[in-house]
C-alpha cells in the first residue's frame, strides 16, 4: 500500500458515486495523481484492488488519457496549445519563448525540476484567448513574452503540493470575451505559417 | 439582435455564477414551473415544438432523440457532453465558466422530462477550474433543494455527478464518452445499439450538449412556440459562436440562426485584423470543410452551410488572413486528428498516422506531386471507411483546402520550404508540432 | 414481384441478396455468416466466430444497398430484402486500402515469421491487397520486437495489427483480462499489467487467434513452414474432456498440436497442459523390440514368437493354478478398441475375473452421473462445481463455465466437497441445475445433487474421470464388476490394487498389462512387490519401467500419436483418434497381438483391425455406432 489513507478514503467515497465500481476509475486516478503527482504501476494496482477489478484494466485506462502522467513532472506543469487557431495568432511564438526561457525542448523537465512543459496540438478551448497555455491546468491567454515571464516567476514562486493542486486561482486579466490588448506589434502576423 | 440573446443574456452581471444572483436574475423559475405545471411529456412535447436541434455538432432534433427512448426502461440516464475538444470551439467552457446555472437548470429539466434519477456531467480534464466551479454550483444547488431527492416539494428526484475527463478528444463522440464514463477507454461502441436504446450501463441514455441544455430554462419559461419563432425554419434559435483566428476582436458571440455570417465577422468580430483581407474561413470546428470569403453572405443557416459543403459544426469560426498557409493549417489539424485517434479502427489509426507524415513532408516543401495524389488517395480510403465519424472528418479540412487553394498545395512540393511563409516573412521554416 | 407483397411465412428467416445469390438467412445472422453460407468469401481480422462483434479492421467492408456508406460485414446483421454487394469497385477500394493501412507499419520479416504461410495478412494482401508501399520504410512506427510475454508466448509488436483479439480472448472467453490495449492511436499496443508475465493456463490458444505472426508459440519458434507440416485430426491425450486437435508432425516428430473446432466440446480452445504436451510424443526412450526373458538371458525375438512365447507361458499357469491366477490390467490410454478386445482377451480367452484399467476400485455407474452433457453447461441456470478437482483435472471446463456465465448468466458456484446444506439451499434453483464433480467425489456429487433437486429443478451431473479414456474403458467393461454397457458381471474379480497386492501375496501368479505408466508410479512399492512375486509377467509397453524391466515377455506398444482408434470423453462423446506419427517399433498394433494372443489361447478369428472391432462393439453396444459421426453425438449411459 503505497497511497495515503486520504486518498483510499477518497476513492472509496468516488467509488459509492457510481452504479460500478469501474466508473471510478478515472477519479480515482486524479486522487492518486493529486497526491503522487503521477500513477507508478504499483499505485494503479492499488486502485485495482480497491475498486476490485483487474490491475491491467486500470493501466489500460490510465494509458489512454493523455492528462495521466505515467513519469512524475516538474513541480508545475505547463501546457501551450499550437493547434490551429492558436497558432494564426502565434503559437509557435510563445512556445518558443517558453522553450528559450525553460532552456529545455517540449516534453522535458527543467534541470532543477521546476516545470515540465510541452507544446500540444490538443486543442485546450481557449482559442479565443489565442495564443494560450495552461499552467497548473489554470488558463493564461492572450500570452505576449512579458506576460509569459511575468507568469512564469509568479509561478515558481508558488509551492506545489499536489495534493492541494492546482494552488488557488489567479484571475486572467482580460476575461475570455474580451479583445486582446491593443499592442503595436502583436504577435506575428503569420502564426500560421511555419 | 439584442433581444435573441438567450444563453448569454445575463453574462457580465456580477456573480452570475453564484446561486443569488442567478435567481434574482429570475434563474430556476422555470424549473420550478415545470415541476409544478408541466408532465414530463408535456416538457419532451415542448421541446419538439421548440425545434431545438442539438449544438454538439451533429444537429440532430433535440426533442426527437428525447423520444427515441424506450417507455418504461428504467433506469436511464442523461450525459450531458461538456468534453468539448473540436478544434476552435470554447463556448462551451465560456457558458459554464459564465453561467453554470443555467446549464444545470437545463439539466435537471431534461432529468425531469426524461425521468432521470442520474445525470452524468463528462467535462474534459483540461476544464479543471470549470470542474470545480460546476461542482461547487452543483452543491449550491442541493442545498437550495433544485437537486436531490424530491426537488422543490415535487415528486421527482435527481442527482448531478460531475465527472471529469483526461484528455481524450474522443470522448465527446457520444458512445466513446459512455464508455469512458464507465471506466473503459474512451473509444466508441457499435451503433446499433444506439444509447438511446442501450447506452450508459446498458441503459436507455440520452447525450446532450452543454449549449444544447442551457437553452431549456429559456424555452420552458417562454414556451417552444416563441423559441421557434427565432432563427430559421429549420434552425432555431440563437447559437453561441467562437470566434478565432485573425480578427479583431475574438471570443464568444450569441447570434441568432439564420443572420449572414458577414454579420457576426464585422459587427461582434471586427472583421480582420490589421486591415487585412480574409483569405479563407472554418466554420463549425476543426472537422469541417473550409470555405471561401464569398461564403460570407452564407446565413448562419445548418443547411445552408451544409449546401456550401462545410458544416456549422459545433459553432466555431476560424478567420485566416491573406497571410495564412492553408498547408499549415491543414498540418496542424491532421495532426490534431493523428494525435486524437483513438486507434480502435485501422484507417482512422494508421490512416491519419500517414497522412501526418505526408503533411509535414509537404509543409516543408520535400513532398513531391506525387505525394499529394497519394494524400488525395489515403484521405479517400479513410473517409467513410472508419469506425466513427473522427476518422472520416480527419479527411475533411484538408481536403477542402485542397481543392480551393491547389495552387498552393503544389507549390510546396519540392519548395524546400512554406512558399507563403517566404512571401510573407522572410524568416526560415520551421514546422513546429 | 407483382404479388411479393404477400407475406411469406414467418420461419425466422430473412431473403437476403449476396452478390446476386438470392437466400434465405436466418434472422440475427451476420452478413459474413450469411456471405459464408452461400460460398461468398469477406476478408476478416477483427471478427471471430467464438467473439463478439468489434468492426475494428475494417477488413470487411460492403456494400449495402440503400446505405451511404461501406458497411462492416461483421457486424451488420441480415435484414428482409438486403442486398449486398462485395465485388464492386468501392469494395475492392476499400480493401486495398484498409490492407495498405495494416501494412504501413508492418514489418517486413516474413521470412523469419513463424506464421509465414499461415497468415491472413499475407494471404489477403496477395488476394486484395496494393502492390507497392507508398509509406517510405524510414517512416515506420517502430515497436519492441519479440518480447516474451511468459515462457510459452513471445509477442512481436509490430507485426500486432490490433486486430482486438486477444484483449477480446481475455475479456469473453477466459475473462481473465490479462492482455489488455494500452496508449492510443498509433501508438496503441497490447500488453499486460507493468509487463508482468501471463498466468493464465489457456495461453496457447492465443497465437491461433492472432491472424498475423504477433503472438507466437515459443515452444514453435522458427520450428517449422505450415506446408511442410503433416496433420492428423485427433483427441488430446491428456485428460477426459475430449478436446480436438490437430497434430501437425514433420520428419517423425510432432511439432505441436492445433486445436481443431467442435463446438459441443472445446468450442476451439484447448488448455496448455494439453497443447505444450507435444513434445513429450517424441521422446525417445522408448521400447522398440520384444524381448522374452529366460534363464539364459533377455532374448530379442520376432513379434509373433514373442506373443507365441506368451500364450504358452499363461496357459501353464492357467492349467497349472487355473485362470483366475491371471490378473489383466490395462490403461486409461487405451482406446476403446483395445479396451474390448483386453476385456475379451481377460473373460474369455483367459477366463478370469480379475480385470482393470486403473488402480481403485469402481462401485458403479449410475446414468444420472454423466447425464449432463458439456455444451449443456449453456443451458444451466446454475452450475455447482464441487471442489477444486474438476477444473483441476479438465481445464477447458473452466472456459465452458464462464461462457455460460457471461452469454446465459448462470450461476457458477465454486464449492468445497463437503459442502453444508445451508450453503446449498441458498442457491435458488431454475429449471435445470448442473452438479460437476471429479470421478473420486461421486458419491458427494450425488448427495448435493439429491439436496438441490425437487420442484421444477432438473439436476444433472457431470462426473469428471481420469485419462484420456477412463470414461471409454468402463464403458466397454475393462473392470472386474462390470460388463460391457454396465452389466454386472458374474463372480466379480479384484480391481487393480486387489490384483496386485494379490500378486505380492501369491494368489495371483501371472500378469498380463497393458500401458502401465498412468498408473505405475501411484503403485509404487505394490507394483514392485507384485512384479517380484509373479511367476510370469506379460506387458505391452510403449516405454521403460518397471513393468518392462520386470516383464517376462515384452511387446513394445504404440503411442496416442501412433494408433488410430476411438475415445470416449468424460461426457460420453465417442471420438475418433488417428496415427499422426510412424510408430518406433515395427511390431503390429495393440489390437493385433491381442488378436494373436487370444489365437495362442484357443481363441480363433478374432478381429484386429478398428474398423472391425468396432463393428463388434456396437454390435454389443449400439450407442458405440456413433463414433463414425465425428464425434457429434454422445451416447447416454444405459440405465442398468
Ligand atoms: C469525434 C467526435 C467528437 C465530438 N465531440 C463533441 C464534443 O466535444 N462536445 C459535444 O457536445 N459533442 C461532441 N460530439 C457530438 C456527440 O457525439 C453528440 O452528438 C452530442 O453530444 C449530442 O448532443 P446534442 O444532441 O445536444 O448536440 C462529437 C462527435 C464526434 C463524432
Ligand atoms: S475513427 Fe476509428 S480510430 Fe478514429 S477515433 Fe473513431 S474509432 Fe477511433
Ligand atoms: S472483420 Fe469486420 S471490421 Fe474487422
Amino acid at each position: 500500500m503505497m497511497l495515503a489513507a486520504r486518498t483510499r478514503a477518497e476513492i472509496e467515497h468516488t467509488r459509492r458515486r457510481y452504479p460500478h465500481p469501474r466508473s471510478a476509475i478515472m477519479p480515482s486516478l486524479w486522487a492518486v495523481q493529486h497526491e503522487l503527482g503521477w500513477l507508478p504501476p504499483e499505485a494503479m494496482a492499488e486502485v485495482a484492488e480497491l475498486l476490485g477489478l483487474a490491475p491491467s484494466e486500470v493501466q489500460a485506462v490510465a494509458t489512454f488519457y493523455s492528462m495521466y502522467f505515467k513519469r512524475p513532472p516538474g513541480r508545475h506543469h505547463i501546457l501551450v496549445c499550437v493547434n490551429a487557431a492558436c497558432a494564426l495568432r502565434g503559437a509557435d511564438e510563445t512556445a518558443a519563448h517558453i522553450e528559450q526561457r525553460l532552456g529545455c525542448p517540449s516534453g522535458t523537465t527543467t534541470a532543477d525540476g521546476m516545470f515540465t512543459w510541452e507544446s500540444t496540438i490538443e486543442c485546450l478551448g481557449g482559442c479565443g484567448g489565442a495564443p494560450m497555455m495552461q499552467v497548473d491546468h489554470h488558463f493564461e491567454e492572450h500570452l505576449t513574452p512579458e506576460r509569459i515571464d511575468a507568469i512564469l516567476a509568479r509561478v515558481a514562486a508558488q509551492p506545489a503540493d499536489h495534493r492541494d493542486w492546482p494552488p488557488a486561482r489567479v484571475p486572467n486579466p482580460p476575461a475570455s470575451t474580451t479583445p486582446p490588448p491593443p499592442t503595436a506589434e502583436g504577435p506575428p502576423s503569420a502564426g500560421a505559417a511555419g | 439582435m439584442a433581444e435573441y440573446k438567450l444563453l448569454t443574456k445575463d453574462i457580465g452581471v456580477e456573480g452570475l455564477q453564484t446561486l443569488p444572483v442567478y435567481e434574482r436574475r429570475g434563474g430556476y423559475q422555470a424549473l420550478r414551473a415545470a415541476l409544478r405545471d408541466r408532465t414530463p411529456d408535456e416538457i419532451v412535447e415542448q421541446v419538439k415544438i421548440s425545434g431545438l436541434r442539438g449544438r454538439g455538432g451533429a444537429g440532430f432534433p433535440t426533442g426527437t432523440k428525447w423520444s427515441f427512448l424506450p417507455r418504461d426502461v428504467f433506469p436511464r440516464y442523461l450525459c450531458i457532453n461538456a468534453d468539448e475538444s473540436e478544434p476552435g470551439c470554447f463556448k462551451d467552457r465560456y457558458l459554464i465558466d459564465e453561467n453554470p446555472h443555467q446549464l444545470i437548470e437545463g439539466i435537471v429539466i431534461a432529468a425531469y422530462a426524461l425521468q432521470v434519477k442520474h445525470a452524468f456531467l463528462y467535462i474534459r480534464g483540461e476544464y479543471h477550474d470549470q470542474r470545480l466551479l460546476l461542482e461547487r454550483c452543483v452543491e449550491e444547488a442541493r442545498a437550495a433543494g433544485y437537486i436531490g431527492e424530491r426537488i422543490l416539494g415535487s415528486d421527482f428526484g435527481c442527482d448531478v455527478i460531475v465527472h471529469g475527463g483526461a484528455g481524450a478528444y474522443i470522448c465527446g463522440e457520444e458512445t466513446a464518452l459512455i464508455d469512458s464514463l464507465e471506466g473503459f477507454r474512451g473509444q466508441p461502441r457499435l451503433k446499433p445499439p444506439f444509447p438511446a436504446v442501450k447506452g450508459l450501463y446498458g441503459k436507455p441514455t440520452v447525450v446532450n450538449n452543454v449549449e444544447t441544455l442551457s437553452n431549456l430554462p429559456h424555452i420552458l419559461s417562454r414556451g417552444g412556440e416563441w423559441f421557434k419563432a427565432i432563427g430559421t425554419e429549420r434552425s432555431t434559435g440563437t447559437r453561441v459562436w467562437c470566434c478565432s483566428g485573425h480578427i479583431e476582436r475574438p471570443g464568444c458571440y450569441e447570434m441568432e440562426l439564420g443572420r449572414p455570417i458577414r454579420e457576426l465577422f464585422e459587427e461582434h468580430c471586427g472583421g480582420m485584423w490589421r486591415g487585412r483581407s480574409l483569405k479563407a474561413f472554418q466554420p463549425g470546428g476543426g472537422s469541417m470543410q473550409v470555405l471561401l470569403p464569398d461564403h460570407l453572405d452564407l446565413p448562419l443557416d445548418m443547411d445552408a452551410v451544409m449546401r456550401a459543403g462545410s458544416s456549422l459544426g459545433a459553432g466555431a469560426m476560424m478567420f485566416m488572413d491573406e497571410t495564412t498557409c492553408l498547408v499549415n493549417v491543414s498540418m496542424r489539424l491532421v495532426d490534431f486528428y493523428h494525435h486524437e485517434s483513438c486507434g480502435k479502427c485501422a484507417p482512422c489509426r494508421e490512416g491519419t498516422y500517414f497522412e501526418s507524415q505526408l503533411m509535414h513532408r509537404l509543409e516543408a516543401g520535400v513532398a513531391t506531386l506525387d505525394e499529394l495524389d497519394t494524400l488525395k488517395d489515403i484521405c479517400a480510403n479513410m473517409d467513410g471507411k472508419c469506425f466513427c465519424p473522427l476518422g472520416d472528418t480527419a479527411t475533411w479540412f484538408v481536403m477542402s483546402a485542397y481543392r480551393h487553394f491547389r495552387h498552393e498545395f503544389e507549390a510546396h512540393c519540392g519548395a524546400g520550404g512554406c512558399p507563403v511563409a517566404r512571401e510573407h516573412r522572410p524568416l526560415p521554416a520551421g514546422a513546429a508540432r | 414481384m407483382t404479388e411479393a407483397s404477400t407475406p411469406a411465412p414467418d420461419d425466422g428467416r430473412v431473403e437476403v441478396t449476396i452478390d446476386g445469390r438470392v437466400t434465405r438467412a436466418p434472422r440475427g445472422q451476420l452478413v459474413l455468416d450469411a456471405a459464408a453460407a452461400v460460398g461468398v468469401h469477406i476478408p476478416i481480422y477483427c471478427a471471430h466466430p467464438k467473439m463478439d462483434p468489434v468492426a475494428v479492421c475494417r477488413m470487411c467492408l460492403v456494400q449495402v444497398e440503400k446505405m451511404p456508406k461501406l458497411q462492416p460485414a461483421c457486424a451488420t446483421y441480415v435484414s428482409e430484402g438486403m442486398v449486398v454487394q462485395t465485388q464492386t469497385v468501392p469494395v475492392a477500394k476499400a480493401r486495398e486500402g484498409v490492407l495498405e493501412f495494416l501494412l504501413l507499419n508492418h514489418p517486413l520479416d516474413c521470412p523469419v515469421c513463424d506464421r509465414g504461410g499461415e497468415c491472413d495478412l499475407q494471404d489477403f494482401t496477395l488476394r486484395y491487397g496494393p502492390e507497392t508501399s507508398r509509406m517510405p520504410i524510414t517512416d515506420k512506427v517502430h515497436f519492441d520486437k519479440a518480447v516474451p510475454l511468459s515462457d510459452k508466448i513471445e509477442l512481436d509488436q509490430e507485426r500486432c495489427i490490433l486486430c482486438w483479439r486477444c484483449t477480446r480472448y481475455y475479456e469473453e472467453i477466459t475473462g481473465e483480462k490479462e492482455i489488455v490495449l494500452q496508449e492510443r492511436g498509433v501508438h496503441t499496443s497490447v500488453a499486460t499489467f507493468d509487463s508482468r508475465p501471463l498466468r493464465s493456463a489457456f495461453q496457447g490458444n492465443l497465437p491461433e487467434i492472432c491472424p498475423v505472426g504477433a503472438l507466437t508459440h515459443r515452444q514453435y519458434r522458427f520450428v517449422a513452414r505450415p506446408w511442410d507440416l503433416q496433420r492428423a485430426r485427433s483427441v488430446c491425450p491428456e485428460c477426459s474432456y475430449g478436446c480436438n486437435i490437430n497434430i501437425d508432425s514433420r520428419e517423425y516428430e510432432v511439432k505441436r498440436f492445433a486445436s481443431r473446432d467442435n463446438p459441443l466440446v472445446d468450442d476451439m480452445w484447448l488448455c496448455d497442459r494439453g497443447r505444450y504436451s507435444a513434445p513429450r510424443w517424441n521422446r525417445t526412450d522408448r521400447v522398440r523390440r520384444p524381448v522374452v526373458r529366460a534363464q539364459g538371458g533377455d532374448q530379442e525375438v520376432s513379434a509373433q514368437n514373442a506373443v507365441r512365447e506368451a500364450g504358452r507361458r499363461l496357459r501353464e499357469v492357467r492349467d497349472q493354478h487355473g485362470a483366475n491366477a491371471i490378473g489383466v490390467i490395462g490403461s486409461v490410454e487405451c482406446t476403446n478398441e483395445e479396451a474390448w478386445l483386453l476385456q475379451r482377451l481377460a473373460r474369455e480367452a483367459i477366463g478370469t475375473t480379475h480385470l482393470d484399467h486403473q488402480l481403485d476400485p469402481f462401485p458403479g455407474l449410475s446414468p444420472e452421473e454423466h447425464a449432463l452433457g458439456i455444451a449443456e453447461i449453456e443451458d444451466c441456470s446454475a452450475v455447482v462445481v464441487l471442489g477444486a478437482r474438476p477444473e483441476q483435472q479438465a481445464p477447458v471446463l473452466t472456459l465452458r463455465l464462464f461462457k455460460a456465465q457471461r452469454k446465459r448468466g448462470t450461476a457458477v458456484h465454486r464449492l468445497p466437497v463437503d459442502v453444508d446444506g445451508a450453503t446449498l439451499r441458498g442457491i435458488t434453483g431454475g429449471r435445470l441445475v448442473g452438479v460437476i464433480a471429479d470421478e473420486v467425489d461421486r458419491p458427494q456429487a450425488a448427495h448435493v445433487a439429491q439436496l438441490l433437486a425437487g420442484g421444477n429443478t432438473e439436476v444433472r451431473r457431470l462426473t469428471v474421470t481420469r485419462g484420456v479414456n477412463g470414461r471409454g474403458c468402463k464403458d466397454l467393461g475393462l473392470l472386474p464388476n462390470l460388463l460391457p454397457g454396465y452389466r454386472p458381471a458374474p463372480g466379480a474379480g479384484r480391481c487393480g490394487t486387489e490384483i496386485l497386492e494379490a500378486t505380492g501375496a501369491g494368489q495371483v501368479r501371472a500378469l498380463v498389462i497393458m500401458g502401465s505408466h498412468p498408473w505405475a508410479a501411484a503403485a509404487g512399492v505394490l507394483l514392485t512387490g507384485a512384479l517380484n512375486a509373479a511367476d510370469l509377467v506379460v506387458a505391452i509397453e510403449t516405454q521403460p519401467g518397471p513393468v518392462a524391466q520386470a516383464a517376462t515377455v515384452l511387446i513394445p506398444g504404440h503411442t496416442h500419436v501412433e494408433k488410430a482408434g476411438t475415445v470416449t470423453n468424460l461426457e460420453g462423446r465417442v471420438q475418433r483418434i488417428r496415427q499422426a506419427l510412424p510408430p518406433a517399433t515395427t511390431v503390429p498394433t495393440e489390437l493385433r497381438v491381442l488378436s494373436m494372443l487370444a489365437a495362442e489361447l484357443g481363441c480363433e478369428r478374432w478381429p484386429a483391425e478398428t474398423v472391425a472391432v468396432d463393428r463388434e462393439v456396437s454390435a454389443t453396444l449400439p450407442a458405440y455406432a456413433v463414433a463414425g459421426n465425428g464425434g457429434r453425438t454422445r451416447w447416454p449411459v444405459p440405465v442398468p
